[in-house]
């Protein structure tokens, strides 16, 4: 707790819907998974931008709850969009009816693909979550809905250390490229970067908290990841963002995947 | 410093960053998307990826020096652009503001920013 607004103290900064920088002395600090306007039943939510970031916030809204947090709580948020125009003409009104006056730090962007064509808007939050975390797990994962996706929608680290990975990509230890075209080789070689990383942080699979998967394509992803993703996590799933963009640093990397780990 | 290094022998990074920090104390901060405005939100460098990259790194600075912390306390930065063929001038922008490594660091294209005039926007989590 004991959150901090950080301005720089500047004219663009004053009456915008975000901070500059957020700070905060971090005891339990929320994570979660991206989140877009899905009914229910799965379904994307009928009725363009405005219904979808109405349901994105919706859906985030019990997901910090259950943590006893709410949206005066967020850190900071990252925003996906596929349509920019219609997000600040009828997504950002709707937005605000949650935040009111609190201000995130905060990024925008717009993708290529979301997980479902039809989603215009994915919104993932860190929480400063109220509370003490003694006599609490280092980390709580837990879903609000059965979902049925392999990824947690909310984990809470409770004290420990948090630790921030570069995002990884399938170069080997000589600047090469694994598997170069090869959807299923760079999976592999990301999550055994990954691994080596979490070992050398004194960490293992199970402690990642949050995981950003960036790739050119999300069909040929799914086609070849789902058993190197699922026997490197082996049940123990993290908050997780899948988004398609149209490039990375080398035009060989077909993805780039970004965690962030606690470990005690 | 308020956290360590992770490395290992068996991942090496691409280029001059970090490939993980672990948090060993002080305050965490979140630092907002930067862009290339200038303090009255006038965009610098339009259509000059360089020239945006400088006065994007600058106000990352200057968050960071608001939360009474400088560059060295980053454990890791995001930066996204918008043409893969600006990365060399972001690059050479980036190192002539960083001094030595880089934090933990992730490059990612995207379909374009929050306004078209942006060509790159940078984000950063920092233990202060």
């Amino acid at each position: 707790m004991d959150r901090r607004e950080i301005l720089a103290e500047r004219p663009v900064e004053r009456g915008r819907g975000f901070m500059p920088g957020v700070s905060i002395n971090p005891s339990r600090t929320l994570f979660t998974a991206g989140l877009t306007g899905r009914n229910p039943d799965g379904a994307v939510a009928a009725g363009g931008m405005a219904a979808q970031t109405r349901r994105t916030f919706e859906r985030l809204q019990p997901i910090l709850a259950k943590a006893g947090a709410g949206f005066d709580n967020v850190v900071k948020q990252l925003v996906y969009v596929t349509d920019l125009d219609a997000y600040n003409s009828v997504g950002r009104p709707e937005r605000a009816k949650f935040f009111g006056a609190t201000r995130a730090a905060s990024t925008g962007l717009v993708v290529r693909r979301l997980a479902d064509p039809a989603l215009l808007i994915e919104v993932e939050l860190v929480v400063d979550v109220p509370g003490s975390p003694q006599g609490k797990p280092l980390l709580e994962k837990y879903n609000i809905e059965n979902h049925g996706g392999n990824f947690h929608q909310g984990v809470i680290v409770n004290g420990g250390r948090l630790v921030y990975l570069a995002g990884q990509v399938a170069n080997n230890v000589d600047n090469s490229v694994a598997g170069a075209g090869d959807w299923r080789r760079q999976a592999e070689k990301v999550y055994d970067n990954i691994g080596h990383l979490l070992q050398a942080a004194g960490g293992t699979p199970g402690s990642v908290v949050k995981e950003t998967t960036w790739v050119l394509s999300i069909d040929s992803w799914r086609a070849a990841s789902v058993p190197v993703r699922s026997g490197f996590y082996d049940g123990d799933l993290p908050a997780s963002t899948l988004v398609e963009i149209p490039g990375l640093a080398r035009p060989e990397f077909l993805v780039e995947i970004e965690v962030i780990a606690a470990v005690a | 410093m308020a956290f360590t290094t992770i490395a290992t022998p068996a991942a090496k990074p691409v280029a001059n960053y970090k490939m993980g920090t672990r948090m060993a104390g002080g305050r965490l901060l979140y630092i907002s998307g930067q862009v290339a405005w200038d303090g009255s939100g006038n965009v610098v460098g339009k259509g000059d990826v360089g020239a945006q990259a400088t006065q994007t790194f600058q106000n990352l600075r200057g968050v960071l020096q608001a939360a009474g912390g400088d560059l060295r306390d980053l454990m890791k930065i995001t930066t996204y652009i918008t043409r893969i063929e600006d990365f060399p001038a972001v690059a050479k922008a980036r190192s002539e503001v960083f001094q030595g490594e880089l934090p933990a660091s992730t490059l990612i294209v995207v379909k374009s920013l929050f306004h078209p005039d942006f060509l790159i926007e940078v984000e950063g989590v920092a233990a202060v």
